[in-house]
């Protein structure tokens, strides 16, 4: 198998209220294991994967944020420039969910990317009891212009592909992961903006 | 297989068939080797392919296409290079895009079926409709070819290089002969030409191979100069007629289509009133203020429109009914049915906000060093400074001289002298004048002034009267017609803040960019800029050195979303604030001058006279270490807040005695209180020994219900420092080397060690505030999620989950209520102490046990500084005076755009330009991007001034446009009520190409161009009236209509004045131009100059060549101008009947 040239590197943001399984979800889709000694983060934490999506292969650097309310006035430095964002709640948590409204009006405030793709991840859905129903996640995503997949870190459900569907997202809106040319035209005063060769001129 | 040997079958065929018609061309062969055969056969067959490949094989005829769908409709162009022998071609197809095209699938069979209903060879060939088809005469911007011949769709083979041309008749027409081949073997009627001599000349010659037995060749010449019996209708007529040569039989009369352009390039009413901004006035007139330096200038300095071209067409005329040869003509322009109008603009208008901001973008591309720029006038700099030369002495010290030193007001005056190495130029050479020099740095520090200017200052920067495009174009415009722009331009405002990478309207970094594009302008460029930047960057030094925050620059930390140079100025703040904050309390101004044995009695009198200065706030920085004879041992301070909070009353000094490690440490005054005696010993004694000996210290606020889990004290929520602020340059840094730090699960510890600073400072405090708190009290206050209790049905739960839900139980209660039961938090407190850490705190060696083990309880004022503002003011500045002025330039483009944007948006609403919203839109959205992209691309910015430039010369145009359909000399009572008109028509003018006059000369449109057109006219024959010159067009009109009162028009717009009363009558009769010989006779000239192009379409249905061949379409066009004579003739011959 011949190396296929790397198309881009995307910054993804993984948020969330502490606990929910951010880590955990990373750590699942780096190196497809899951931890329970997981440690709660400090600061930032930064995993790199390579993901094959639509024939194009891209780097992903992710940065797994600490949900601690304390590290909340650090973290959101991290947040500039990223492509997509992934915000998990924990579906055995109202108290998780309830807090996505502030989490992505910290996103508004600091992230750079106007057009950034956000990808709503509803964790632990192997664990027998739910809060928050799938409906009530849907909802959410669906008034937030979100993607949506429930997941689990432990079982492995939802977790690739949460990633591949974002990712493809990604790629399939322009200018958010490349340098747009495109060229604009202010109003369209005046014939001399034509270009002479489709153009008649009398004199 | 089958495919390709079909292929090989039909080559053979193709080269059959072309051997044939070759010999029947007798010309062609003589020229002709047959060694060349294979080239030209293959030129034959590649054309055949290309055909194949643009499905024009086996052409359907098309519709005729509708009414001006020439110019509105979209054409599309297809070409490929093809090779005759050494020569290459382009080989193009050009054709109008219609609807069928687009439709789909459906679409297609859909007219399948009806194509097998009307027989395909009766169907009428497209290009004998496009000859005859009188919809699209004078299409306003089309191909030429288009133009010349009516056709919707034509091939072209024109030669790649420049250098290369047919310029033999015999290749001509081996090339067209070979060309009608492929067309022939293809079916396919699409008229084609080959471009011949050079092609400036746009000289083409053509053919076309109908279906059903008819060819039309299309010629051309092209002459400098037309034989004088030539020049009219008559004798062009004459041309067509003996070209068709059936003089012989009686011709039905050719139709004829003129179209005659005049054109006005002396604006006499409405001379381009630009005038050139006086740049001098915001310096030197002291007394005008200092919010002028961020006036931009706006306009063009020439007139943006240059000429009006008045097209004046006769559509399909029959020839009987038009004269016009060398004596006389029917054709006046005031009585031609249509009338359009185009305007030719000026091509560089010299636009002054263009000239400006490049100007300053320029200096982006200079190499020099700040240094190096202001070493070219001040050779012996370092010399020169020990002098100090009094002539040049700070400008600020000299302005803040006569101010008496206010407490609110820093003093610049008294500590400027100290201030390290100020320019010093001798007074001749410094580039920009002291005392210009002054003017503009109160500009940018109004603080620095009278502390009267600085309470104008600040109302300056607040209401910004002069640089708020909202705000003037409102104030100047107040009728309710322009209100939506000016709303429109709030609009923008806003989005421009919001969106754009730059810094706010009225922020010290915005002003000074301002200034530097005004030093760059007015004060010699480079060495201007230089030295204010140089002036600015010691400034800078000097606040940071005497902790004077920066004035317009936000409190806080620095703003992502705006311009590095903007945050690196408010890190500057920051260190400022925070230089003040730890100095305020007097404990010294520096490591050195520590006192490292304050008495408790001298730490309380600080801390309160440290709290009646700055109230309210929690933390007060002062500075207190053991030594100080290292950096590192800089303590973060803040002020104890025992004497603020009312729930400890009790503060007696005593000294504790502490650990070891904590001797050197200042021991601040604090009084035990009852409870803190009672200790109870709860669980694991050795996880809070170290600190259950301490005197509580650093207490923010008592965290209601929550006791520690050990001794059962109230718990308090520590005072903490806060992260350090940091730009996005250092973010990235700091980004990059935790990266670098690789996916390892080693790389991930090293990270989280690396960020635990933070955290350890927090349970540093925290063990500080809680003597005798263990992790679990901890983890309670600082992650919540991580201490699981037993819910109600025994499940573990976290305990914010526990709360979250008693919350929601218990509507009534809010959080900061007080009357909670005592059963309530007895409740709690039990559930509580049932407790545990999440299983992810409790594996042994995890980073949170490790940090609370290595924490002692020091409380913030006394820990270690986070933020190191010292370091980071000294970086700053550092970054500021390291930048090279091209940088300072580029770095500052955002800021320069921003004011841009927002000036041309306040101009374009002022002169209510068409579309403006949708072009500031644009320049917004292009803005954000531009400055939010990274690096900095000079030319990026190159092509954003480029479109601002052409926002300005668009706004121009409008004005100038306007000025001159509205002039007052042009307005007369018959224009009342027609305004509205008027405006439409100059919006259109301004939006669309071509326009046509509704109405023609008798529209109120064209009643305005008629005048300008006398008046012109007038004044190039230098004709003057003893009246009034503003009275002249009305005199013009007195005499004939005294005479001619019943004219028609007249009388019908005298009916339309309603009332009949008199005067209203008298006026409307007057003003109406009335277009009859007589009133241009009675004038000494013509209304109009002659017509500078003329253009003539002659068609007929002659038979050809014989009288018996089949009827069909003859067509001429001719365009007379000065030096450029053209005829274009498609003449159709029969090819069965000849
Ligand atoms: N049952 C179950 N438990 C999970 C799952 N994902 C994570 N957990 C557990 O949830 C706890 C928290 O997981 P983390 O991944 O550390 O959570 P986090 O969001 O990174 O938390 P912070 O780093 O504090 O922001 C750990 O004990 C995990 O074992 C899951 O899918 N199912
Ligand atoms: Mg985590």
């Amino acid at each position: 198998m011949e190396e296929q040239e790397i198309l881009t590197t995307l910054k993804i943001l993984i948020i969330g209220e502490s606990g929910v399984g951010k880590s955990s979800l990373l750590l699942r889709f780096t190196d497809d294991t899951f931890d329970p000694e997981q440690a709660a983060t400090i600061g930032v934490d930064f995993k790199v994967k390579t993901l094959t999506v639509d024939g194009n292969r891209t780097k992903l650097a992710i940065w797994d944020t600490a949900g601690q309310e304390r590290f909340r006035t650090l973290t959101p430095s991290y947040y500039r420039g990223a492509q997509g964002v992934i915000l998990v709640y924990d579906v055995s948590s109202k108290q998780s969910f309830n807090k996505l409204d502030a989490w992505l009006n910290e996103l508004e405030t600091f992230s750079t990317k106007q057009d950034m793709v956000k990808m709503l991840v509803g964790n632990k859905i192997d664990r027998s009891n739910h809060e928050v129903s799938k409906e009530e996640g849907l909802k959410f995503a669906r008034k937030h212009h979100m993607l949506f997949i429930e997941a689990s870190a432990k079982t492995n459900d939802g977790v690739q592909c949460a990633f591949e569907e974002l990712v493809e997202k990604i790629i399939q809106t322009p200018g958010l992961w490349e340098t747009s040319g495109k060229t604009i035209r202010p109003g369209q005063g005046g014939a001399d903006v034509s270009q002479g060769q489709s153009c008649y001129c009398v004199i | 297989m089958a495919t390709s040997h079909r292929n090989r079958d039909k080559m053979s065929t193709n080269s059959r068939d072309s051997m044939i018609s070759v010999e029947d061309e007798a010309d062609v062969f003589e020229i002709t080797d047959f060694t060349t055969a294979s080239d030209w056969e293959r030129f034959i067959a590649r054309l055949e392919e290309i055909l194949h490949e643009w499905k024009l094989v086996n052409h359907k005829p098309h519709p005729p296409a509708m009414k001006d769908q020439y110019s509105t409709g979209s054409w599309a162009e297809k070409s490929e290079e093809v090779i005759f022998a050494d020569f290459r071609f382009t080989f193009t197809y050009m054709y109008l895009k219609t609807g069928e095209e687009t439709n789909s699938e459906v679409g297609k069979q859909d007219r399948k079926g009806e194509d097998e209903d009307v027989d395909e060879d009766h169907r009428t060939p497209t290009v004998f409709l496009d000859l005859m088809n009188f919809d699209n005469d004078f299409p306003s911007r089309t191909h030429f070819l288009c133009r010349w011949y009516g056709l919707q769709e034509f091939l072209t083979l024109t030669p790649v290089s420049e250098k290369q041309c047919i310029d033999s008749e015999s290749r001509a027409k081996l090339l067209l002969s070979s060309a009608s081949i492929a067309l022939g073997n293809s079916a396919c009627g699409i008229p084609l030409f080959v471009q011949l001599q050079s092609r400036w000349r746009k000289l083409f010659t053509g053919t076309s191979l109908v279906n059903g037995g008819a060819t039309v060749e299309f010629e051309m010449s092209h002459l400098k100069r037309l034989p004088s019996q030539f020049c009219h209708l008559a004798g062009l007529l004459d041309v067509f007629k003996s070209k068709l040569g059936c003089t012989y039989i009686s011709m039905p009369p050719v139709s004829v289509s003129v179209r005659f352009t005049y054109i006005l390039a002396d604006w006499i009413h409405g001379s381009w009133p630009q005038i050139p901004p006086d740049f001098s006035s915001s310096f030197c007139d002291g007394e005008v203020g200092y919010g002028e330096i961020d006036f931009l200038p706006f306009g063009a300095c020439l007139d943006p429109i240059n000429e009006l071209h008045l097209s004046c067409t006769w559509p399909c005329l029959s020839e009987d009914m038009i004269v016009e040869n060398s004596l006389y003509s029917d054709l006046d322009p005031l009585q031609a049915p249509l009338w359009s109008v185009r305007l030719q603009m000026t091509d560089n208008p010299q636009c002054l906000l263009g000239d400006f901001l490049n100007d300053f973008l320029k200096l982006s591309e200079r190499q020099e060093s700040t240094e190096e720029v202001l070493k070219k006038v001040m050779p012996e700099a370092d010399a020169d400074r020990d002098k100090q030369n009094p002539e040049i002495s700070h400008v600020l010290q000299r302005l803040t001289e006569p101010v008496p030193a206010l407490s609110s007001v820093p003093s610049l005056g008294n500590v400027v002298s100290s201030a390290s190495a100020k320019i010093t130029f001798r007074p001749e050479d410094a580039p920009i004048p002291d005392e210009l020099l002054g003017k503009i740095l109160i500009y940018l520090f109004p603080d620095a002034k009278t502390p009267n200017a600085v309470h104008e200052g600040k109302v300056n920067s607040s209401a910004k009267p002069s640089s708020d495009p909202a705000q003037s174009a409102s104030a100047t415009d107040s009728g309710s017609e322009t209100k939506a722009p000016a709303e429109h331009v709030s609009d923008i405002a806003a989005e421009l803040n919001k969106k754009l990478k730059s810094s706010p309207t009225d922020s010290l970094t915005h002003k000074l960019s301002l200034a530097l594009c005004h030093v760059n302008h007015q004060f010699g460029g480079l060495l201007a800029v230089a030295h204010l930047w140089q002036e600015f960057i010691l400034e800078m030094r000097f606040r940071w050195e005497n902790k004077i925050l920066l004035c317009g620059i936000e409190k806080g930390a620095p703003n992502l979303g705006s311009c590095i140079v903007h945050q690196k100025l408010q890190m500057l703040n920051c260190c400022i604030e925070c230089k003040i904050k730890r100095e305020s309390s007097g404990f010294g101004y520096g490591p050195d001058s520590l006192n490292a044995h304050n008495t408790p009695s001298d730490a309380l009198l600080e801390s309160t006279s440290a709290s009646s200065t700055q109230n309210s706030l929690h933390k007060v920085g002062s500075i207190a270490s053991s030594s100080g004879d290292d950096e590192d041992d800089e303590f973060f301070e803040c002020e104890d807040d025992e004497n603020e909070n009312p729930n400890e009353e009790q503060a007696t000094a005593q000294k504790i005695s502490v650990e070891a490690q904590e001797n050197a440490r200042v021991k601040k005054a604090s009084k035990s209180s009852a409870e803190d005696e009672v200790l109870s010993t709860k669980s694991d004694v050795s996880q809070y020994q170290d600190s259950q000996t301490h005197r509580p210290e650093g207490r923010m606020v008592s965290m209601k219900n929550y006791f520690l889990l050990c001794t059962g004290e109230q718990l308090y929520i520590p005072i903490t420092q806060e992260p350090s602020p940091m730009t996005e340059d250092m973010l990235e840094e700091h980004a990059e080397v935790l990266a670098k730090l690789g996916t390892t699960a080693e790389g991930s510890q090293i990270r989280a060690r690396m960020q635990s600073a933070c955290l350890v400072s927090d349970m540093e405090s925290f063990k500080a505030a809680n003597p005798g708190c263990i992790l679990e009290d901890f983890v309670r206050w600082y992650s919540p999620r991580d201490y699981i209790v037993v819910g109600e049905n025994g499940e573990d739960v976290p305990m914010d989950e526990v709360e979250a839900r008693s919350k929601v139980e218990d509507p009534d209660m809010k959080e900061g209520d007080n009357v909670e039961t005592e059963s309530g938090e007895r409740v709690k407190m039990t559930k509580a102490l049932q407790g545990r850490l999440s299983q992810r705190m409790q594996i042994p060696g995890n980073m949170w046990v490790e940090a609370w083990q290595s924490a002692r309880a020091v409380p913030a004022r006394r820990q270690k500084r986070l933020f190191d503002d010292t370091r980071e003011a000294e970086k700053v500045l550092h970054y500021l005076s390291s930048m090279r002025p091209a940088e300072v330039v580029l770095h500052l483009m955002p800021n320069i755009v921003h004011a841009a944007v927002s000036k041309v948006a306040g101009e374009a609403a002022a002169a209510l330009v068409p579309n403006a919203r949708s072009m500031l839109d644009q320049l917004v959205s292009r803005a954000a991007t531009l400055t939010r992209s990274f690096p900095l691309d000079r030319n990026k910015y190159r092509e954003m001034l480029r479109l601002l430039e052409l926002a300005e010369t668009i706004s121009a145009r409008t004005t100038s446009l306007r000025s001159k359909f509205t002039s007052n000399h042009l307005a007369s009572p018959a224009q009342e009520g027609k305004e509205e008109e008027i405006e439409g028509f100059v919006t259109s003018l301004l939006t669309q190409g071509e326009v046509s006059v509704r109405g023609g000369a008798c529209g109120p449109a064209g009643a305005v161009i008629h005048k300008m057109f006398i008046a012109a006219q007038r004044s190039n024959n230098m004709i003057m009236d003893d009246e009034e010159s503003s009275d002249f067009l009305d005199s013009l009109y007195k005499k004939p209509l005294s005479r001619h009162g019943s004219d028609r028009r007249t009388s019908s717009s005298s009916n339309n004045s309603g009332t009949g009363s008199t005067g209203t009558r008298k006026n409307s009769d007057l003003s109406v131009p009335s277009p009859t010989q007589e009133v241009r006779s009675s004038a000494s000239c013509a209304d109009f100059p002659p017509a500078s192009v003329r253009e003539y379409i002659l068609r007929a249905m002659v038979p050809r060549p014989a009288p018996y061949s089949k009827v069909l379409p003859q067509r001429m066009y001719c365009m007379l101008t000065d030096g450029d004579n053209r005829l274009a003739g498609a003449f159709t011959s029969d090819s069965t009947f000849q």
